[in-house]
């Protein structure tokens, strides 16, 4: 009797970590199945607002049309934060074949990931994007603008402001203007999880006072050859610092999540809302009830600098059952025009497969940014994104909470620039 | 029938050895796991892990941001300890009546220890913000965003959620108290404060050693309420704990050594407070 009980439970226990064993295998899109010469590939999306589950199935069904011998299965992130939830799937070997806008730093070094070749990106406008160590492992899909500065129209017809500012000293004035009228010049997000949104004032001026001169600036950093004292960033940093002593800054706005963060700007909180160039389709398809316009960061001369990433697309697994399948399938993804302008009408990116004309009625918001980006290229005034950019021309993956912690410091007015920039260099010593 | 040792022992090893295998394998492998992690330079994505003795150790206490979160974290612990333990003693002293209302309070004070550390905070998240229920009283306070007041908004939390299990830990202690003891104290003159001194509060010792030591362990891993409230912020980990730290260090920076050294110290410093607070505690327990 006790034999066959010990035997039931072993067997119980047996089936039991079968079934943990089972879950794994599938979440990771290894050998899961290729029945009839199908693949099942695993890939990992995320979902937002802006980014509904209908619009990612309708485009997996579409690509897979296109891309015989492939199926997919869809893994959705518990959050928008991707690259955390797939460093978690990597660590119990379950890193997804496909994965969208995971940030491929330390993937890559790791060996984790398959790199494209030349030939896969030719038809790609900005095919060296991203690279590490000059290789690529997320295709270069979207421009993105990080940081350009929404503004009420309203509040500035309000403050008698009759055209956005171009240079620093007239942004300033334009604040002061805000300000004496009861308005807040500069909207503050960043609480809770989101501390990313407390980032788009220091991206921005660091945009116009470092990058714009010297885009290597973060290599140079992890080269060493420059540390964040150098003047030009203390300045950058100070500009920020100083919106907030002059009080333009809406500081309690650093305990809001970035949801409530748009809602506030929505509602009127203060006149200018540092932003990514998705707030321009976010706006186009729920209108604020003021008008809002848009301007690039201006910069002490006047150059209208636009601090951008571009990639944000697909990357794929080494370790894929069938990686070329997978690189298939996600090429055929990025250059199939449907499925581009279904994210481009959904969340705003700029496509950057060479020829590709967003569709016509798209939101005369998302046209303005589209204008303002255009203008930048041909100026040369596009530029890096702190803390956002990636792989050889960004900083250190593990830099990129410091630097959005810190930021909080000096939107709340707790620190100012020569603080800012020790603890940024006490932080990149500790990485060592 | 008499049954002999060695039947019982079996038994004994019937029971408890399932259970014991299954806390063996998933409570103490994994904690001696990250013991061993914490000697080696284990980074997620590292071609190979190297046995580096004490360094990370070294590392840990050479790091400020290190002593900022174990400060932070004696802060939230000290305020959790003592502030539900006393609130918790005084409700339960005004419930200690057998009424449908005070059994109707009771339930009430309990509600939030049900409640997820996540629920909990978006609820209080959505109380704190700016235009949030309490700055309607209060005016503009930065709750979660001035990094003077941040912490102890998260503290005060933490309290209004262990209140309840404190409140009916001492309800229990106090049920225990045999009623002859207070009726003789009565006879003897003495007043409710002598009664409380003389009577109560030796023979409510042993709850508080249990509340004591249970909010002590849930000051000290405090991770979800600062994952929503603040994320470790306003300002660089101005409210983040050591288990905070340890996941930012660990899963979001792939330095799970590093990580592990952290949690090696954490648990160590658990161990320790825990321990000697048994042992100071119990000293003064009463048994009947």
């Amino acid at each position: 009797m006790r034999s066959r009980l010990t035997v039931t439970l072993a067997a119980l226990l047996t089936v039991a970590l079968a079934g943990c064993t089972q879950g794994g295998k599938s979440a990771s899109g290894g050998p899961s199945g290729s029945a009839g010469g199908t693949v099942e590939l695993t890939m990992l999306t995320f979902e937002t607002p802006n980014l509904p589950a209908a619009l990612w199935d309708s485009a997996i069904a579409r690509v897979e049309q296109k891309v015989p011998g492939v199926k997919i299965k869809k893994l959705v992130t518990p959050n928008v934060d991707r690259t955390t939830y797939a460093k978690q799937l990597a660590s119990s070997g379950q890193l997804p074949d496909i994965m969208i806008a995971v940030n491929p730093q330390g993937f890559a070094e790791g060996g984790q990931l398959a790199e494209f070749s030349q030939d896969d990106l030719k038809d790609f406008a900005d095919p060296a994007s991203g690279a590490i160590k000059g290789k690529i492992y997320q295709l270069p899909t979207n421009a993105q603008p990080q940081s350009l500065l929404y503004y009420n129209k309203d509040d500035f017809a309000k403050a008698k402001i009759a055209a956005p500012p171009k240079t620093w000293t007239e942004f300033l004035a334009d604040c002061a203007k805000l300000k004496a009228v009861g308005i807040t010049p500069i909207a503050v997000g960043g609480g809770g999880q989101d501390t990313f949104a407390s980032m788009y004032t220091w991206v921005g001026t660091v945009g116009t006072d470092v990058y714009l001169t010297d885009p290597d600036f973060s290599k140079e950093i992890t080269s060493g050859s420059k540390t964040f004292d150098d003047p030009s960033f203390v300045k950058a940093t100070d500009k920020v610092a100083q919106l907030a002593k002059l009080g333009y800054l809406d500081k309690q706005g650093t305990s809001r999540s970035y949801a409530d963060h748009e809602k506030a700007f929505r509602a009127g909180s203060a006149a200018m809302y540092p932003m990514g160039s998705w707030f321009a389709t976010s706006a186009d398809n729920d209108k604020p009830k003021f008008g809002v316009g848009v301007f690039a960061w201006p910069s002490d001369d006047g150059k209208a600098v636009v601090p951008n990433l571009t990639g944000g697309g697909l990357s794929v697994s080494a370790k894929a059952e069938n990686v070329d399948l997978a690189k298939k399938f996600a090429l055929e993804w990025t250059r199939d025009k449907e499925t581009s302008d279904a994210f481009t009408k959904a969340d705003g990116t700029f496509n950057t497969i060479k020829g590709y004309q967003p569709p016509a009625d798209m939101g005369p918001l998302f046209k303005e940014t589209l204008a303002i980006y255009n203008q930048a290229v041909k100026d040369a005034t596009v530029t890096p994104a702190l803390s956002i950019e990636q792989g050889d021309n960004g900083l250190p993956a593990d830099m990129t909470v410091p630097v959005q912690q810190i930021a909080v410091e000096l939107l709340n007015g707790k620190s100012d620039a020569k603080a800012a920039v020790t603890k940024l260099n006490k932080e990149y010593a500790s990485l060592k | 029938m008499r049954r002999s040792n060695s039947q019982s022992a079996r038994e004994f090893a019937g029971f408890a050895l399932p259970g014991l295998f299954l806390y063996g394998l998933l409570v103490l492998v994994p904690i001696g796991w990250t013991v061993v992690l914490g000697f080696t330079d284990r980074n997620r994505f590292a071609a190979a892990t190297h046995w580096v003795g004490l360094e990370q150790f070294q590392r840990l206490f050479g790091d400020d941001q290190f002593w900022l979160v174990l400060k932070n974290t004696f802060v939230v612990t000290a305020i959790v300890v003592v502030v539900p333990n006393v609130l918790g003693l005084a409700i339960a002293l005004l419930l200690d009546r057998n009424t449908l209302l005070y059994r109707l309070l009771r339930s009430l004070f309990f509600t939030p220890v049900i409640l997820s550390g996540i629920v909990v905070s978006v609820i209080w998240q959505s109380m704190l913000r700016p235009g949030g229920v309490l700055n309607r009283f209060f005016g503009a306070v930065g709750w979660l965003s001035d990094p003077g007041i941040a912490l102890y908004s998260i503290s005060g939390i933490l309290c209004w959620q262990m209140l309840g299990f404190c409140v009916v830990v001492y309800l229990a202690g106090l049920n225990g108290v045999p009623r002859e003891l207070y009726e003789a104290a009565i006879v003897d003159g003495a007043g409710w404060w002598r009664r409380f001194g003389s009577v109560t509060w030796p023979m409510i010792a042993s709850a508080v050693t249990i509340n004591t030591v249970m909010l002590l362990i849930s000051g000290f891993k405090v991770y979800e309420h600062i994952l929503v409230l603040t994320n470790g912020g306003p300002g660089r980990n101005t409210t983040a704990s050591i288990a905070f730290d340890v996941i930012e260090k660990g899963v979001r920076g792939d330095r799970i050594g590093f990580a592990a050294a952290e949690a090696t110290v954490m648990l160590a410093i658990i161990v320790a407070l825990s321990g000697v607070v048994l042992q100071v505690l119990r000293r003064r327990e009463v048994h009947l």
